[in-house]
């Protein structure tokens, strides 16, 4: 029996009310993601990238289609069953930090770990942030930060409550290169350490030259896709789903 | 969220917050100030009382009646071992100076003066101090002669020592009195107080017949008697009376019940108006957080993207208003147990300092659970936006709102109308009265707020063309879409609205009361008049030029049953309902006429129309009060001699008149041979009144002269100063109205900034940026005034005209004080709160919004 992928999206499109029209951002995606993979979404600004991943974690809904994380579809559950899928399955980490800016930066990474209710918070939170080499800055504030190190917060927040899935939109998008490089490192090092699955979006073709895959978006549409051994293009239909197959329960 | 989890993100979270909101917690604290101060000075007062009961009552129990004291109550005294007693009579009548060779030779009278005469005995007082000068004890100072208030010298010119004419016997004053136990400032009295001994009034030939004469004993129990002992002696001592209906019996414990009722009924109506100030707080509590919120989206999307359950994220948020709702409440119940220190300057003798205390505990936690309670309900329905912050906000900025939660929004409504109606019933602990407060808060509310609306609408809409870009700006600002005005408008507005009304009605009502009375009512009353001393009157009223001379024959009663029940058997039934027990008991004055006069008006059955009843003829209001109609019975004793009388007719009596009338009016021909004595209404000429009463009192002394003017111009004054007291109530509501606008103004302060240093940058000059902010302020305060004038009006008119019954005349000069203050105050305190934005250099802010 074969496994039950990490993400699937079924026909996924997404409008957005403009002036008096209707403007679609992503129009009928189909896309699976493996658990453990690394996709790079790449694609011109517009294209829908952001959106995509805001389906992916149940920030946004579809206007039509499904979303599919482990098995059970999303796009439907309330707000607060969100929030607590968010919390024990997804980390996020954006191009503009998204610190908390009234607390420390280790009480932003603390923050996930206390709304779980883990035990060792306080060890784990010391723990991450000597991972990501800001061991002695946990009582700065975000804004005593250079970008650099809001965005190392960031990532170790991302990680705090290990989750199986990691968003990353544009995570280099506001730092020079050299930060950049090292931040990806350090993102790429904590990704093998948890096995995690890693979507992350970018306009860098340097950035997403380690992912397993590269997905392109035009327009909302999903253009092409490759890896690092083929290049496929176009896009493959989806194997259509078995209806014997049982959906496995969110994990958590 | 656990709560250790819940409390730690709650003290994180205010971290950002804390300065901006000092506008939330001023306006809470401003409400409950005005709140506490109430309750506080109340709950002093009232303890006052309670601590003092013995003092007031000058013994530990009182036995009174309109009467002399049975027998039966020596007899039942003798009985009891270790009971002290002493009498009391209390009177009110005229007393003058001894006329001068002068004013003897010339025909004229010494000066006279209306007193309160109290005839003790020399154990009283039992319990407290009676303090006089010289430094003596009363009773050898009356042992010399009679102890006067120091106003009655003042009034009369007179001095230590001087004689004093009472009744038909003269008397040296041979001291003053300056307090005494068991007469309370905050009543109204009738006139300055004479003290004389019971062997003196003797002499004074005052006790005749229809004289009105309060008959009290004192008693003092032994030492250690305990309040149960002491309840159960009463209950012995009012069994032992025949008709014990018609005595009070008043133990200390009782506290004054009168005196304390009279008490809660004016706090009930300032608690409202000190209510009126915290919902006008509640408003900027909900503008404030709405201000707030709009600076927290993003927070707020960061916090849902994290995993906290929106529901988590409310809870932290309302955990947040109800940590500085108790902030604001605790600052504002701090204030309001410092403003009972300043009551007594306020309200002038009205209130003793000596009865003020400072620490009301109660009263400090009624305020601080209110403003609480009010943080919270005024937090909600702004606080529901949270729920529409759509987590995508993180990756979108412009993101669309989630759509909102209908449910949630109907039940902030209830439990803000709940929460409203439960207040209102804290403060006057009547529901009646509370579900009127809060249907004529929601009613009032709600106009204000459309109107305001309007105004800001129409505002938007004037030509702007005016010539000078600091006007133009300024209007622009204020009928810009989206700006935060409305609010501050509606409270302003609330404020502007309860002084005016305040002040209005009492101006009317105190206009009313000292405005000449009308051409054809009397000036004043003439009582216990005896038979032949009637002819001698009418010449004096004559002689003085009196107009409008009307007498009555009086006949003293009492009521003995209605319909055959006995009236101690009625009275026993609801011993609770002290105005049925005081309609029954009373000393029932009966006349007897041929014809009513055009203020009396038959609603129900005939005048004399059964020749073969004896009949009487009752007014509406008494007879339900008595809970009788056409057909009862009613038995008297008058003088001992039973008369049954039967109700053929109910009128009602237009008493505005003050001409003489009667409850109970009697057939002619039944009471010819009665007892009794006569009373007058005349009209005197204004400047004749004094000289009237002086020559009346020289060769009538038994006779009284009440004059009504004089007895006006004392509730006036009386009335003047509680208006002082509740406009300084009142006043509370208009602070927390420029707190509120400071708030909205200072929400805005960012984008003001900017705008600030654009202009600069443009050339206008610091003056001119003030000019328009002034013009901006200035036509808020103004609108605010114009609509809280129209509201205050129509509510003084209402009151006025609907509730007082007395005629509305249109007073320009307060509307426009009003209306021009508020305009006045809205600009300075618009312009503080703008301060910073105005200081600030152009480039560091034009700087600041590139980055």
């Amino acid at each position: 029996m074969p496994a039950v992928p990490h993400i699937e999206l079924r026909n996924l499109s997404r409008r957005l009310p403009s002036g008096g029209r209707s403007l679609t951002i992503l129009d009928e995606v189909e896309l699976t993601i493996e658990r453990g993979e690394f996709v790079a979404v790449l694609g011109p600004s517009g294209s829908g990238k952001s959106t995509l991943l805001a389906l992916m974690a149940g920030l946004d809904r579809p206007s039509q289609g499904e979303v599919l994380l482990n098995g059970k579809a999303i796009h439907d559950l309330s707000e607060d069953q969100l929030a607590r899928l968010r919390l024990q399955e997804i980390g996020f980490v954006f191009q503009s930090f998204q610190l908390l800016g009234n607390l420390t930066a280790r009480e932003n990474v603390l923050l996930p770990l206390e709304l779980a209710g883990v035990r060792d918070a306080d060890q784990r939170v010391a723990d991450l942030l000597k991972n990501v080499g800001l061991g002695q800055r946990g009582h700065h504030y975000p804004s005593q930060l250079s970008g650099g190190e809001q965005q190392r917060v960031a990532v170790a927040r991302a990680f705090a409550c290990h989750p199986p899935l990691l968003l990353a939109d544009e995570p280099t998008g506001n730092l020079d290169s050299a930060t950049g490089s090292l931040l990806l490192e350090l993102l790429m090092d904590l990704r093998r350490r948890h096995g995690t699955t890693l979507v992350l979006v970018t306009h860098d073709a340097a950035v997403a030259s380690s992912a397993d895959r590269r997905i392109f978006l035009r327009d909302g549409r999903l253009d092409r896709q490759e890896t690092d051994e083929t290049e496929i293009a176009p896009l493959e239909p989806p194997s259509p789903l078995d209806p014997a197959k049982p959906l496995s329960p969110v994990a958590g | 969220m656990s709560p250790k989890v819940y409390l730690r993100a709650l003290l994180r979270e205010s971290r950002g917050s804390r300065g901006r909101l000092l506008f939330f917690i001023a306006c809470l604290a401003v409400g409950v100030a005005a709140v506490v101060a109430v309750s506080a000075l109340a709950a002093s007062l009232e303890a006052a009382i309670r601590s003092e009961a013995r003092q007031l009552l000058a013994a530990d129990l009182k036995v009174s009646g309109r009467q002399p004291l049975p027998t039966e109550l020596d007899a039942f005294l003798q009985s009891k071992e270790g009971v002290e007693r002493t009498d009391l009579k209390e009177l009110v009548t005229i007393v003058a100076a001894q006329a001068t060779e002068e004013e003897v030779t010339s025909g004229t009278a010494a000066p006279s003066q209306l007193v309160e005469l109290k005839v003790v005995e020399e154990a009283y007082p039992f319990f407290g101090e009676i303090e006089v000068h010289p430094a003596a004890t009363l009773s050898s100072l009356l042992h010399r002669g009679v102890v006067v208030a120091p106003d009655l010298l003042t009034r009369l010119g007179l001095a230590v020592g001087d004689p004093l004419r009472i009744g038909s016997a003269n008397f040296q004053i041979s001291g003053t009195v300056l307090s005494e136990p068991d007469r309370i400032s905050f009543n109204l009295t009738m006139g300055p107080r004479v003290f004389l001994s019971a062997q003196a009034f003797d002499q004074t030939g005052l006790e005749t017949f229809g004289s009105r004469i309060g008959y009290r004993a004192l008693l003092k129990l032994p030492e250690g008697t305990t309040q149960k002992l002491l309840k159960s002696f009463a209950e012995d001592l009012e069994a032992s009376l025949p008709n014990a209906a018609y005595y009070n019996v008043e133990t200390y414990t009782e506290a004054q019940p009168a005196m304390r009722q009279g008490l809660r009924q004016v706090e009930r109506f300032l608690a409202l108006v000190a209510l009126v100030a915290l919902l006008t707080g509640g408003i900027g509590v909900a503008q404030t957080v709405r201000a707030w919120l709009a600076g927290r989206l993003q927070a707020i999307a960061i916090l849902k993207c994290l995993g906290m359950r929106p529901r988590e994220v409310l809870t932290l948020y309302l955990g947040q208003t109800t940590l500085l709702g108790a902030a604001g409440s605790l600052a504002g119940g701090a204030l309001g147990l410092m403003v009972p220190q300043v009551a007594p300057i306020l309200l002038g003798d009205l209130i003793p300092a000596s009865a003020v205390s400072s620490w009301q505990p109660l009263a400090l936690f009624q305020g601080v659970a209110l403003g609480i309670g009010i943080a919270i309900i005024f937090s909600v329905p702004p606080l529901l936006a949270l729920l529409r912050v759509p987590p995508v906000r993180v990756l979108r900025h412009q993101a669309e709102s989630l759509p909102a939660n209908r449910r949630a929004n109907w039940a902030a409504a209830a439990l803000l109308l709940l929460g409203i109606a439960l207040a209102s019933l804290v403060q006057t602990r009547s529901p009646w009265l509370a579900a009127q407060f809060t249907g004529g808060v929601i009613v009032v509310t709600a106009v204000l707020m459309a109107v305001a609306a309007g105004t800001i609408r129409l505002v938007g809409r004037l030509p702007r063309d005016l010539g000078r870009p600091w006007l133009r700006y300024g209007l622009a600002n204020l009928g810009r879409p989206g700006s935060a005005t409305t609010g501050a408008i509606v409270a302003l507005g609330l404020g502007v609205m309860v002084v005016l009304a305040m002040s209005l009605v009492e101006t009317h009502l105190s206009h009313q009361l000292r405005a000449d009375l009308p051409e054809d009512s009397p000036t004043g009353f003439l009582v216990d008049i005896q038979q032949d001393q009637w002819e001698g009157v009418q010449n004096l009223l004559q002689q003085q030029e009196a107009k409008a001379v009307d007498s009555v024959p009086v006949v003293m009663a009492r009521l003995s049953s209605i319909d055959g029940t006995s009236i101690q058997k009625l009275a026993e039934e609801n011993p609770e309902d002290r105005d049925r027990r005081w309609a029954l008991t009373r000393e029932q004055r009966l006349t007897y006429l041929d014809e009513l006069g055009d203020d009396n008006e038959v609603v129900e059955g005939a005048l004399w129309s059964d020749p073969t009843l004896a009949e009487v003829s009752v007014e509406t209001e008494f007879a339900k009060e008595l809970g009788i109609g056409i057909g009862s019975r009613l038995g008297f004793d008058i003088q001992g001699v039973p008369l049954e009388l039967a109700v053929t007719s109910l009128r009602t009596v237009r008493w505005e008149t003050f001409r003489i009338n009667f409850f109970l009016v009697v057939e002619p021909g039944v009471l010819d041979t009665a007892p009794q004595f006569r009373v007058a209404a005349a009209r005197l000429p204004r400047d004749r009144e004094q000289s009237f009463q002086d020559l009346l009192s020289a060769q009538y002394p038994n006779i009284t002269l009440l004059r009504i003017r004089e007895i006006l111009e004392k509730i006036a004054g009386v009335l003047g100063r509680l208006g002082v007291g509740v406009r300084f109530l009142g006043g509370f509501t208009v602070l927390a109205g420029l707190a509120i606008l400071a708030g909205a103004v200072s929400a805005g302060a960012s984008r003001r900034g900017r705008e600030v240093a654009l202009l600069k940058t443009l050339g206008l000059t610091r003056i001119g940026v003030l000019a328009a902010f002034t013009v901006e302020y200035a036509c808020l305060g103004l609108a605010a005034g114009i609509i809280g004038a129209a509201a205050g009006g129509v509510l003084a008119w209402a009151v006025v005209t609907q509730g007082m019954e007395i005629d509305w005349v249109f007073l320009p000069k307060p509307f426009f004080f009003t209306i021009l203050g508020s305009a006045a105050l809205t600009a300075l305190a618009g312009n503080a709160a703008s301060l910073r934005a105005l200081a600030q250099r152009p480039i560091t802010v034009l700087r600041r919004q590139d980055s």
